[in-house]
């Protein structure tokens, strides 16, 4: 009888779980966590500090009761492993115990990155991934009489949180050392955009603004110090920077790592009997071959089920994926498709009326990335249009989606350049 | 009950958009309050000038695996277990939208309070051994609902489902 071990338990870790249980109905599966939640997706901590999502509606898949009925399954929630054995397979926990494994699945996730500066007022300083972060941000809400927030990193956590904040009553400075808004989804152009409506909405926007330090302030809790010199004071500093894998447990057990933990398709890393999968590691970015971590909650479901399914001894594949983002915050969509790096001609479109604009890269006249405003009902069809184009060059839209986005307010014409041809063919 | 599969055939629809009305009315829908119509009527001209027209009803083709399913972030969007249409409850539904992001057809609607809305293939309806409302009310046959036997056994002829189902085959 096989013994697996699921270190780590969010999307991928659960999705893991349920595939090696379908697949093996009497193998022993181990699976360890850091904290003591059940599985939930890191996006939806906003919504809960703001009270948009009751708690229990945090995770998806039940409580851990739940799921430990369901599955079959040891959970050892508050369980930190120090220590993997690539050749033996063995873990080594806090404790100091030892246990072995026929397979591993590392799902470990990522962690909030805090910058390298003096910050001499954690008190008022919070991040955003963790349940933890959440009820931290809860709590300041409900406590404490916030004027202005400084949130540093325009990105998809940083927009959540300034809207939170904002919906409080307080002023935001949304501040970034990139040049705009979504530096790592959006285009200029349609950062632009995005930018003219928060700042109409009342948001203040600081780009090119590197953060050198979070000083004790006088006047309010925090004094935030950028690299060209200006101090803004603030009650209240939310670092969202951004992400990095939590790598350590591949890294020194000499397991292949880049920025994440290098998988194949059947999410196998460098070592045999060892898998990851989520946001710890890299898999192929379809659009440029190589491995990168595309950190999404589908993606790292996708990624989940596969290694399950291969633990368990099944024959399963996940080829990958390309970057995309949708975000949805002060009565806007922002979606975005493709790596926002690659240039080539740009085209537009836009419908005054229904408040639809789309960007578009086209690289030798063959659809690169979109980024798209105010509609999110186009968006699954684009992404099934551009995933085609990347994976299998040419490509039309079949009639019965292009009824849809035509209904949805593009126009034939634009259809025709987003499938590689021009004006008036 | 057994696996649906609720068809289209374009060839019989002239687009009349009695399915879309039925809808409306079996789900207590009412666009002026925001809410989107969960089937998308429209007819497309032959672009070679032919006098041809090709009619459509399109709302969600219930996937399997359906990719909204694991886009979801609150677990909103399930499998019925008896029938295998693509169900929902929207109860904790964020507005997120990640789920329109993931659907190749354009099906998740969301209503005046941001909570999404599909068709679930009247799946309540089927237990009480009654037709879609669509169904109900196509006057040319179009749309249908069978089971997973009577589609294999019509060889696909007549139906939009080979066609969904390659379009979905590749969607993550």
């Amino acid at each position: 009888m096989a013994t697996y071990a699921i270190i780590g338990f969010g999307g991928a870790g659960f999705h893991a779980l349920s595939a090696i249980r379908d697949a093996d109905q009497t193998g022993t599966i181990h699976v360890y966590s850091e904290h003591a939640d059940a599985p939930y997706n890191p996006m939806l901590t906003t919504y809960y500090a703001s009270n948009r999502l009751c708690y229990e509606g945090m995770f998806p898949f039940g409580d851990l009761d739940t799921i430990r009925t369901a599955y079959r399954a040891e959970i050892f929630s508050n369980s930190r492993i120090t220590a993997l054995d690539a050749d033996t397979r063995t873990l080594t926990l806090e404790d100091g115990t030892k246990r072995s494994y026929d397979k591993i699945l590392l799902a470990t996730g990522a962690r909030s990155f805090t910058p390298p500066i003096p910050i001499e007022c954690p008190e008022a300083t919070v991040s955003m991934r963790t349940l933890d972060d959440a009820r931290a941000l809860k709590q300041i809400l409900e406590e404490r009489d916030l004027k202005q927030a400084v949130v540093i990193g325009a990105s998809m956590a940083g927009i959540k949180v300034a809207e939170v904040l904002h919906n409080n009553g307080v002023h935001v400075v949304l501040a970034d050392m990139a040049p705009h808004i979504f530096p790592l989804a959006a285009y200029p152009e349609t950062a632009k955009r995005i930018e003219r409506q928060l700042a109409a909405d009342g948001v203040e926007l600081r780009f090119r603004s590197g953060l050198s330090a979070v000083r004790a302030g006088s006047e309010m809790a925090a004094a935030v110090e950028f690299s060209d010199g200006t101090v803004l004071p603030a009650d209240l500093v939310a670092l969202c920077i951004g992400t990095r894998a939590a790598t350590e447990l591949a890294v020194n057990a000499g397991i292949q790592v880049n920025r994440g933990i290098v998988i194949n398709e059947k999410m196998e890393t460098s070592a045999p009997g060892i898998y990851a999968a989520g946001d710890c590691c890299e898999g192929c970015n379809l659009q440029s071959g190589q491995t990168m971590i595309i950190g999404l909650w589908a993606n790292a479901a996708y990624q989940g089920h596969t290694a399950g399914a291969n633990m368990a001894g099944s024959s399963s594949a996940f080829r990958g994926n390309i970057l995309h983002n949708i975000t949805h915050f002060f009565h806007m969509d922002f979606i975005g498709f493709g790596d926002n790096r690659i240039t080539g001609e740009t085209v537009t479109f836009e419908n005054k009326e229904k408040g639809l604009y789309v960007q578009a890269v086209l690289q030798d006249h063959r659809l690169a990335g979109i980024n798209i405003l105010g509609n999110y009902r186009i968006s699954g069809i684009l992404k099934n249009h551009i995933l085609a184009v990347i994976e299998h060059g040419g490509h039309t839209i079949s009639e019965m989606q292009r009824g849809v986005l035509l209904r949805e307010g593009l126009s034939e014409a634009f259809l025709r350049l987003l499938e590689g041809g021009t004006y008036g063919n | 009950m057994k696996k649906m599969i609720l068809d289209f055939d374009s060839s019989k629809c002239c687009a009349c958009g009695a399915c879309a009305i039925a809808c409306m009315d079996q789900n207590d829908y009412d666009p002026k309050t925001g809410s989107a119509p969960f089937r998308t009527i429209f007819e497309t001209e032959h672009a070679d000038g032919r006098p041809v027209f090709t009619h459509y009803s399109v709302a969600c083709m219930h996937c399997s695996p359906a990719p909204c399913i694991n886009a979801c972030p609150v677990g909103c969007l399930r499998k019925d277990p008896e029938t295998d249409l693509t169900v929902y409850d929207n109860t904790n539904c964020i507005g997120c939208h990640s789920c329109a992001m993931a659907c190749p057809f354009g099906a998740p609607s969301f209503n005046s309070a941001g909570k999404m809305e599909k068709c679930n293939g009247c799946y309540l309806r089927l237990q009480y051994g009654l037709t879609p409302a669509c169904v109900r009310v196509c006057p040319t046959g179009a749309l249908r609902m069978v089971t997973e036997e009577e589609y294999e056994a019509a060889h696909g002829s007549g139906s939009i489902i080979p066609e969904a189902r390659a379009i979905a085959k590749d969607q993550i």
